[in-house]
Formats: structure tokens, C-alpha cells, sequence
């Protein structure tokens, strides 16, 4: 049997990792065209980067350091939706099910709750929640476990008493 | 909502994900991949012709002070001219070969600040650019005039008017920067200012350097607590 392509096995790498594209974009942007200009820019960094992917090490951990990397940066920068290569209309990631799984309710009430947080703390609460360790978080952003454990329990801290005033 | 709530509903809709949505290969394929070129790839594109601008003015900044070594007083602008240019050829390298070497695959905290850092030295080239323009009209006039043209500005105009207007650009940066400070602000809303001249307005007022050092401290915080 060939061997798969480089391109072939990006992609395949990719589309077993697609859902870190969604819900990196759906945290860092609110209306639709940023997250699709989102995804398309963490994707072509992706490829841009892959030559340089030592896959004796998890794909994932490596595609969330791009992915929030880009994501934080495309955040703050000012430049957004000028560069558009695919066509309107079109998006890399489709909603395959239209029928609300997802988008509105569940959506907007997760990602505004996390769009409170600032962008390297929605990082950490992304990683979090996605299920990784503490050390798989620690090494994704660059700061010590201990670090991951305490600002976790601040933002744990600031979640209940943000629920408590609302009650 | 805690952060179990929060954790619940982020499961859920993780698997729901599962079933809902698709890769678009076709569109990957074609546009995306071949045409890879991501927002820092566009950014370096962007300083090269800076960089090669400031190189031509070197050069020609260079043959026309070895042409000028026994006259100073074309001489003392064209060097004046030639550091100004030097400094943003240097500044524009280190700029180019720093964007080109940013990995994004490695750890957050160290890539955001490489990018904060560069963001900061950025801003602080255009702010340094924007307010010394003003004075770098004078010195201009007169080496351009006797460069391209061989005309003698100091016979030209009086001495007085060409000292009258390097005070005169001394004065427009204080003013330069009371009225972006004044006006940035409300520019922000304005239908009317947008991109670039925006951008202006808040390097000029100081804003972009504020809010970039704002950054790079929210980093150090980050790593340290």
C-alpha cells in the first residue's frame, strides 16, 4: 500500500483533531466571519508549521500551542477581516447538522462565559475543560504546574461568586 | 455557573461536535494550503519594501556625504539623514528576521512574548518616525535640492528661514501629540477614521505603546503568579 502524502496525512491528522479549530475559533471570536478568518489562519499555520512536527509527541498538544498561539494573536490584532482567500460563503469547518445542535443556546452560553475571561486565561480554561492534565497544560503554555493549579482555583473562585451575584 | 456546570456543558457539546461537524478537504486543498501564507508571512512581506527603501536612502544618503566631506554644512544633514535611516534599516532586519523565526508550536507564554516584545518595538520605531518627521524636513530640503538638483538651499532661502523652520518642526511635536491625545479617543467611534489613520492617531498619542506594554506586563503577570 503508498505511503500517504504529506498533505494526506496533515489532513488526516487534522480531521481527527477538528473540533480543537472549533472550539479554539468559538472562544476567541464571537460573530461567524472572525471564526471562519480564525480557523483558516490556524489551519494554514498548521501546514506552514507541520514540516517541523516530531510525531514521536501528541499532535493535539502541539496543534493547541498553534492554535492559541494564533488565536490570542489574531485576537488582539487590529487587522482582522481583510484577509479573506476562501470564498464567502464557504468554511473549512462546516456545521454539518443545522438543526441547533450546537449554535445558538448551547453555544453562546459557554462561549460568553468564557469570553469573560481575558485571552490567556480563556486558554488555560479551554485546556482545562477539553480534558488535559495539569502537566499537558503546564507545557502547552510555558508556566508551572503549580501556576496551572492556582489560577485555575481563582477562576474556579471567580465563576462561583459571578454565579452567586447573579442569583 | 461553576466550573463543573461549565465543564457539563463543554462535554456535551463536545459530543455533539463528534457528529455535527465536517472538515471541507476540497476547500483546504485548494485555497488554504497552497496558498499558505499566514498573517506573520504577510507582515513580513510588509516590512520589505520599508527595508528596501531605507536601504536606497543609505546608499544614496552614502555617495552623497562622500561627495560633500569638505562641506559641512551639506555634509552635518546627510550624515543626520544617513543615521536616521541607518537606524530603521537595523530596526527593520531585526524586525524581519524576528517575525520570520516565530514558531507558534512552542509554549504560549514564550511566543506571546517574543510577539509582545516585537509589537512594542514596533510601535515605538512609528511613534519615534511619526514625531520626528517634523524635523526632518529641513535637513532634507537641503540635501535633496543639492542632491537631485544641484541647488544650494542655503542661497536659496535665508539662513533665519531654514532655522525659523527647524523650530517650527520642534514645536509641531509637542502640538503633534496634544492633538492626537485630544482626538484619538473619540476617533475611535468616528465611521469615518478607520485602518491606518486611526493607527496614526494612536501612536502619535501613545495609545498603541500603552496598550502593547499593557500586554507584555499581563504576560510577565501570567508566568509569575
Amino acid at each position: 500500500m503508498a505511503k500517504p502524502s504529506r498533505q494526506e496525512r496533515f489532513l488526516s491528522l487534522l480531521d481527527e483533531h477538528k473540533k480543537i479549530l472549533y472550539k479554539v475559533s468559538a472562544s476567541y471570536c464571537r460573530n461567524l466571519a472572525d471564526r471562519q478568518d480564525l480557523v483558516q489562519e490556524i489551519t494554514a499555520q498548521l501546514w506552514r508549521s507541520f514540516d517541523r512536527y516530531d510525531s514521536s509527541y501528541s499532535f493535539s498538544t502541539w496543534m493547541y500551542r498553534i492554535a492559541l498561539n494564533v488565536a490570542i494573536s489574531f485576537y488582539r490584532s487590529e487587522s482582522r477581516r481583510t484577509r479573506n482567500t476562501v470564498p464567502a460563503g464557504e468554511s473549512i469547518l462546516e456545521i454539518a447538522d443545522d438543526r441547533g445542535a450546537v449554535e445558538p443556546d448551547d453555544h453562546l452560553v459557554l462561549h460568553d462565559l468564557i469570553g469573560q475571561l481575558d485571552e490567556l486565561d480563556r486558554a488555560l480554561v479551554i485546556l482545562f475543560l477539553d480534558g488535559n492534565r495539569y502537566d499537558t497544560i503546564a507545557e502547552i503554555l510555558g508556566i508551572s504546574e503549580t501556576n496551572v493549579g492556582t489560577k485555575l482555583n481563582r477562576i474556579k473562585q471567580k465563576l462561583r461568586r459571578d454565579a452567586a451575584r447573579t442569583v | 455557573m461553576d466550573i463543573d456546570d461549565l465543564k457539563q456543558r463543554w462535554d456535551d457539546q463536545d459530543r455533539k461536535l463528534d457528529i455535527i461537524i465536517r472538515l471541507n478537504t476540497r476547500l483546504l486543498q485548494e485555497p488554504v494550503l497552497n496558498k499558505a501564507a499566514t498573517a506573520m508571512t504577510r507582515l513580513s512581506w510588509l516590512v520589505l519594501p520599508e527595508m528596501l527603501l531605507n536601504l536606497i536612502a543609505c546608499g544614496w544618503l552614502g555617495s552623497f556625504i562622500a561627495e560633500h566631506l569638505h562641506a559641512a554644512r551639506f555634509l552635518v544633514p546627510a550624515v543626520a539623514l544617513d543615521l536616521g535611516a541607518l537606524a530603521l534599516l537595523i530596526a527593520g532586519i531585526h524586525q524581519w528576521i524576528a517575525i520570520r523565526s516565530v514558531d507558534y508550536s512552542a509554549p504560549i507564554v514564550e511566543i506571546q512574548k517574543r510577539l509582545g516584545g516585537l509589537k512594542v518595538q514596533s510601535v515605538r520605531t512609528t511613534k519615534l518616525v511619526l514625531l520626528t518627521a517634523p524635523l526632518v524636513w529641513t535637513p532634507l530640503l537641503i540635501v535633496a535640492l543639492k542632491g537631485l538638483l544641484n541647488l544650494d538651499a542655503y542661497r536659496m532661502f535665508s539662513h533665519a528661514w531654514l532655522a525659523a523652520n527647524l523650530a517650527v518642526g520642534l514645536a509641531v511635536i509637542p502640538l503633534a501629540v496634544w492633538i492626537a491625545r485630544r482626538t484619538a479617543g473619540r476617533m475611535e467611534r468616528s465611521p469615518f477614521v478607520q485602518g491606518l489613520l486611526r493607527n496614526i492617531l494612536r501612536d502619535i498619542a501613545g495609545y498603541n505603546l500603552t496598550a502593547a506594554l499593557g500586554f507584555v506586563s499581563s504576560l510577565a503577570r501570567f508566568e509569575q503568579e
